[in-house]
């Protein structure tokens, strides 16, 4: 029981904070740089530059001019959108190396104008996509391109990403706009970069893409889903608790008799109860620790099989997910304790041993 | 060693009071045999449960070696019964997860007297049966594992409330004279409503509707 109920809420925690997970990863890319869009007037490209060219409140690396589209990866709560980026030739290893750079490349670089892609190796493993794969196609309203983009190049490296020569994307991609990807010098400063342009470009025709408002998205987006399931969980360790209190007190009353015999024979009611409440203890921790290991075990198998195939993300050793856990034998033992206190406080030893057949 | 003094013990059967002791007066001495008779509701359980600190007399006093039971603490009172007292209930009550030899040897926690609880199965004929569980032994088998637990660690009495009730008479009567001959020095108190198990005895007192009727 304890197992059980430990188990299920690791696991539905676990797999709960897999997608809050699950985002920061597939978007981790935009910890690296700040992009920048105008909006609803194309010539803004070049004012906006200006602006963060002049105003800056860091000393500024590279600033790329490119094109923005997106296609469908797949998450464990269905189709998500994915940034593909049309880059300059010289562009590519520069942003490469900005995502953390890749071990490897298998394959080679997309060249110039043609209808082909390089993908980091989760989005190609989440899509199952191997070299020479077709990844956008004019058969997919969801990841659409006029041509067959085939994936030249796999860069062996965690961040996701997707790019495609820029000539292409400006030739066959809506929407014909010039996006800023806008690097702080020092990757320390990238954060206070971005936080200043959102302030900076607020009321202008400008739309900016950062990660601390990504992060401020997701949790906002998440704090509905953890009240609700903080309440399914706080439901749970209820009618466990009530059902092990139950079966605890039914076990015990079984054992009445021998603690009246007990007693009789001259065990003092203290040591009884003391044996009692050590004996549910160790029920109780017995079972929280196996239910924890099980827990782990079926998280970790859950994520070899169904969840890295895919690279989704999952955290077998998620903390939370076993803090959640604690109130189960908190509850449990509480719970029986009380019971048997309770059955102790009016409780005469000559009776129970009388009333023996009863 | 045992003074019972004008002890009342009082039932509460539906707000109505149900006497099952009045005021009964009696002794029990140092080493002595006593055989309590008395037909059945009399109260004999219940004046044996006010001697052996099981229950507290409503009114009256229990003495013993001249302390009153009352002036004890709850765990004084289970300390005496853990050492000096020895109890037979009525029914051969065991511990059905424990071997025979376990069940004899509960009698003293923390104590290591496994060698002194075989000998007296030994001695009470179970020796080659001290490994089974309660429930494969007979009834009279029973009865003589509670009586080698009653006696384990040395009693300065022992009470033994109709340990022969369930058994027929021959096994009842070597039931007693096993009490007798395994008691050591200390006192030994047989509730009965069986005449005939008493004749060894040294003393016998009748009670009738909880009071002593006949007193030697
Ligand atoms: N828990 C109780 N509540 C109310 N009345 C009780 C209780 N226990 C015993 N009595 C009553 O007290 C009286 C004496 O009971 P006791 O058990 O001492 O008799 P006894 O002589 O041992 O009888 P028996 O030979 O049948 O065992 C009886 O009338 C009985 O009905
Ligand atoms: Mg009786």
């Amino acid at each position: 029981m304890i197992v059980l109920a430990v188990m299920l809420i690791a696991g539905i925690v676990s797999i709960m904070n897999s997608i809050p997970l699950s985002i920061r990863t597939t978007y981790g890319y935009s910890q690296n740089y700040l992009g920048l869009t105008p909006r609803g007037n194309n010539a803004m490209t070049p004012v906006i530059r200006g602006v963060v060219e002049a105003e800056s409140p860091v000393p500024l690396g590279p600033v790329m001019v490119c094109r923005a589209s997106d296609m469908e990866v797949k998450s464990i709560v269905g189709p998500w959108r994915f940034i593909v980026l049309g880059l300059e030739q010289d562009d590519m290893p520069v942003y490469l190396d900005r995502l953390g750079g890749a071990r490897r490349i298998d394959g080679r670089w997309p060249a110039p104008g043609r209808p082909e892609a390089i993908v980091s190796e989760p989005v190609a493993r989440n899509l199952g996509l191997k070299l020479g794969d077709v990844m956008l196609s004019p058969d997919r309203p969801d990841s659409y391109s006029a041509q067959e983009v085939r994936v030249v190049g796999i860069a062996q490296m965690e961040p996701w990403m997707a790019i495609v020569p820029v000539e292409y994307h400006r030739a066959n991609h809506f929407p014909p706009i010039d996006v800023l990807v806008v690097m702080a010098k020092d990757r320390a400063d990238q954060d206070r970069l971005d936080r200043w342009a959102f302030d900076r470009f607020q009321g202008m025709q400008a739309r900016v893409f950062a990660f601390f408002r990504l992060e401020r998205e997701t949790d906002e987006m998440f704090v509905i889903l953890y009240s609700i399931l903080n309440v399914v969980i706080g439901m749970l360790v209820i009618v466990i608790t009530l059902m092990m209190a139950m079966l605890m007190n039914i076990y015990q009353s079984q054992r009445l008799q021998e603690f009246g015999l007990l007693q009789a024979l001259g065990y003092t009611r203290e040591w009884l109860l003391g044996r009692v409440l050590a004996e549910t203890a160790l029920v109780v921790v017995g079972g929280w620790i196996a239910g924890i290991g099980v827990a782990f075990g079926l998280l970790n198998v859950v994520r070899a099989v169904l969840m890295e195939p895919r690279a989704f993300m999952l955290d077998p050793q998620d903390p939370v997910a076993y803090v959640y856990t604690v109130p189960v034998p908190i509850a449990i033992f509480v719970a029986s304790a009380l019971t048997v206190v309770l059955r102790f406080r009016r409780f005469d030893p000559v009776g129970v041993v009388e009333r023996r057949l009863v | 060693m045992i003074e019972v003094c004008r002890a009342s013990l009082v039932y509460s059967d539906h707000g109505r009071d149900v006497f099952a002791c009045r005021e009964i007066d009696l002794e029990v001495r140092d080493g002595e045999f006593l055989g309590i008779l008395g037909p059945s509701g009399s109260g004999k359980s219940s004046l044996l449960y006010l001697m052996s600190a099981l229950k507290q007399p409503t009114s009256g006093e229990v003495r013993y070696q001249g302390r009153s039971l009352q002036a004890m603490s709850e765990t004084e009172r289970a300390r005496l019964r853990l050492r000096e007292f020895g109890f037979v209930f009525q029914y051969p009550y065991l511990l059905g997860y424990l071997s025979a030899l376990e069940n004899v040897v509960v009698a003293c926690p923390g104590e290591n007297r496994r060698d002194e609880a075989a000998g007296l199965l030994d001695s009470l004929g179970l020796g080659a049966k001290s490994h089974r569980l309660p429930h494969e032994l007979s009834g009279g088998e029973k009865q003589r594992v509670c009586i080698a637990r009653a006696l384990l660690g040395g009693r300065a009495c022992v009470f033994a409330d109709e340990p022969t009730a369930n058994l027929d008479h021959a096994n009842g009567v070597a039931v007693v004279e096993t009490l007798i001959d395994h008691r050591g020095k200390g006192g030994l108190v047989v509730v009965t409503h069986d005449p005939t198990m008493l004749e060894r005895a040294d003393r016998t007192v009748r009670i009738m509707d909880g009071r002593v009727v006949e007193a030697p």
